[in-house]
């Protein structure tokens, strides 16, 4: 007598459904898993921009997943030169008045302020409100001035997201994860190198010339909110 | 009832899976947040705070008389001895290019050229001048706040003299940016803030001052001046801008001898005074911010506006123009300007001056220092904003061509560069000292020693006798760069 040939057992449609969808649950259960203990990593760090990396290639402006971009640019008040003629903010070829009028402004959303402090210093403040972190204002700062001004992440708009949409297209590599306890990496007069071919801290004196009351103004608030620690529990 | 199970089953898989798909369509083509704009109105606010707001007259500055016999103090240190002189901005011929009898070292030794002295300087860019073993230098004393010329032995940079006068002014990148000009009796200074001082060579003594702020409305230049002064003959040529484009002043007694008008108002600039041969008479030429003027310098007609262009005007214009030929002056500027080849021709009576070409920042430029012609070339380190050639030492061809530049590996920044006999000596941001052949074809580095420690040394270099005095924003020091 033959023996019986054991068939495979069929498998319906409905049961291949089932336990492709317990799968699939199973699946995304497990990623939701992966990404909270992973989030939970990444949560204690923050995205940065190297200022000594970055070639101004305005990617920060348009790449960003928030509109306008969390990329600001930010000005060290004790490298400035506080120049009449300040490479940032005049267009190259800007009327020999040199006023604030619109046409004489590199900045396309007006997000340089300039301000008289007293002869010849002008300080420049910068209007984050307005800035969309285009660069534009840092590349001839860089070139021709004191390499004052430079773009850094703004945790108090950046949504620190797991991959960074400029990060990704930063040419450069510029950006970085840093320690959501240090999240800036600032531009200090005293340890700024010297770098062939680029800006340094040459007119340095300025800052001293200027009187004790315009030195309170200048560097007190903004070094407290350069230096504020990221808040995430808004997000 | 297990068939209706699995229905509902199946049917809540494809409404989650629907639901988790438009989910992520809605996430993907959302509109972004709205940017509110405000319009941009300016209202000068900052310019009025300032007083010079472009629709309200500005209230006329107080300016305090100088007194610029000021203070006036001997040393010890003694002349030395020299053969040559440097006795004006860019040498002798203002070409920046010096035939030296001294034979010049070709390689240096380990460290560099031996230094002979070494000396503190203010803040600044001023270049030396050097005339029968005395420096001249104009400087700046912080402390006391006033210009300092200063008399020094070429020998050991010990002080002979110094006559300082009251000049506050603000550090603004450095204070001193001009080369005087020497004569066998006189020392004419420029200040940073547009003050020329007049004094005996040898003694020191005063002779005149002129305050141009004061005197001719002057609008002293962005960063303070670098416009060094000119001695030609017994006639000091100056280019003050406000009333009057340019101005010759007796050297001896300070009269002024001639005033060329200044009806379009141009301003001074950082650029010098060339004097030239164009078109066979003998002219002064210079770029202000308005435009370039060539006045006549021939004894007759000494101080006639010859000719002008406004082809050619930028708001900082560091680089003084190059003469070419008879009829040709190269000009070039730093600051996204460019260059520009100028033509001049009689038409009748009158002299045209038009533009032969242009060039482009990217093609050739300079941003503070003038380029050197020599041999139907022009040398110059180009500007930062000159994409793949920035920093490059480049040589041009008179119609406008790269023939040759030191490459990506060799970049410079805003210093000087002389030549001497057939060797380029080029100074470095940070001190960095290089000699490379003078050569046509290429760029060849002979030797490079770092012979300065601070930053900006951007002032320009002078060389006699086979020492070269040269500069940072605070140190000057001599070295000598002879054939050991």
């Amino acid at each position: 007598m033959a023996e019986l040939v054991k068939q495979p057992p069929r498998i319906t449609r409905f049961t291949f459904l089932r336990k492709g969808m317990r799968a699939f649950v199973g699946l995304i259960l497990g990623a939701i898993g992966g990404w909270s203990a992973f989030g939970a990593r990444r949560r204690n760090t923050v995205w940065q921009i190297d200022p000594m990396k970055c070639v101004q290639c305005e990617h920060c402006s348009t790449a960003c997943v928030v509109s306008p971009s969390a990329v600001k640019c930010v000005q060290s008040y004790s490298i400035c030169g506080y120049c009449l003629l300040c490479f940032g903010y005049f267009q190259p070829d800007a009327d020999a008045s040199l006023t604030s009028a619109a046409e004489n402004q590199l900045c396309p959303t007006d997000a340089i302020e300039r301000v008289f402090v007293e002869d010849p210093y002008w300080k420049y403040n910068i209007r984050e409100d307005r800035c969309i972190g285009c660069a534009k204002c840092i590349q001839p700062c860089e070139m021709f001035g004191n390499a004052s001004f430079y773009l850094q992440v703004r945790h108090d708009i950046c949504v620190n997201c797991n991959n960074c949409s400029i990060a990704m297209q930063c040419p450069s590599g510029a950006w970085e994860r840093r320690p959501a306890s240090d999240p800036y990496m600032l531009k200090h007069k005293q340890d700024y190198p010297l770098n062939k071919g680029q800006g340094g801290p040459r007119n340095t004196r300025p800052i001293n010339a200027l009187n004790a009351a315009q030195l309170e103004i200048e560097l007190a608030p903004k070094i407290e909110l350069a230096l504020a620690p990221p808040s995430f529990t808004s997000k | 009832m297990e068939r209706f199970g699995q229905q509902q089953l199946v049917m809540a898989i494809i409404g989650l899976m629907t639901l988790m798909a438009g989910g992520f369509l809605f996430l993907l083509f959302r509109s972004p947040s709205q940017v509110v704009t405000t319009m941009r109105i300016t209202d000068y606010s900052a310019e009025r705070s300032a007083g010079f707001a472009p629709d309200e007259k500005a209230a006329p500055k107080e300016v305090k008389k100088i007194d610029f016999k000021g203070v006036f103090e001997t040393f010890d240190g003694k002349p030395g001895t020299t053969v040559e002189n440097w006795p004006h901005f860019r040498g002798a011929d203002y070409t920046n290019i010096v035939k030296t009898k001294v034979p010049l070292a070709t390689k240096w030794p380990e460290g560099g050229p031996p230094k002979i002295w070494e000396i503190d300087v203010g803040e600044g860019y001023a270049g030396p001048v050097v005339w029968k073993g005395a420096v001249y230098l104009i400087d700046y004393d912080e402390e006391k706040e006033g210009d300092v010329l200063r008399c020094l032995s070429f020998a050991d940079g010990k002080d002979i003299w110094r006559r300082f006068y009251d000049s506050p002014i603000k550090a603004n990148h450095g204070y001193t940016r001009t080369v005087p000009a020497v004569t066998d009796d006189f020392v004419v200074s420029m200040g940073p803030n547009c003050n020329v001082l007049c004094v005996s060579r040898e003694t020191g003594d005063f002779r005149w001052g002129k305050d141009l702020k004061a005197d001719y409305d002057t609008k002293v230049p962005l960063w303070y001046t670098g416009q060094c002064p000119l001695i030609d003959g017994n006639t000091t040529v100056l280019a003050p801008g406000g009333n009057a484009l340019m101005i010759g002043v007796d050297t001896e007694t300070g009269e002024v001898l001639w005033e060329t008008p200044n009806p379009k108002g141009w301003l001074m600039s950082h650029s010098s005074i060339i004097p030239m041969t164009v078109l066979g008479k003998k002219t002064y030429v210079y770029c202000s911010i308005g435009g370039v003027i060539g006045v006549s310098a021939e004894d007759g007609d000494r101080g006639t506006l010859l000719w002008e262009t406004d082809q050619w005007t930028h708001s900082v214009t560091s680089p003084s123009p190059v003469p070419i030929d008879d009829n040709r002056i190269f000009f070039t500027v730093g600051y996204g300007g460019g260059s520009m080849m100028l033509g001049l021709k009689k038409e009748g009576n009158k002299i045209v001056a038009e533009p032969i070409y242009k060039l482009e920042k990217t093609t050739f430029g300079c941003e503070q220092q003038t380029p050197i012609y020599f041999k139907d070339r022009l040398f110059s380190i180009m500007p930062k904003d000159a994409a793949a050639l920035r920093g490059q030492f480049a040589c041009l061809s008179p119609d406008g061509k790269i023939v040759w530049s030191s490459g990506k590996t060799n970049r410079f920044g805003l210093g000087p560069f002389l030549m001497a006999n057939d060797l380029f000596y080029l100074l470095d941001d940070d001190g960095e000292l290089t000699m490379i052949k003078a050569s046509l074809t290429g760029y060849e580095v002979l030797a490079k020693a770092q012979v300065l420690h601070g930053h900006d040394a951007w002032g320009p270099m002078a060389l006699v006798d086979g020492k070269l005095i040269l500069r940072d924003s605070k140190k000057m020091i001599c070295l000598d760069v002879s054939k050991q």
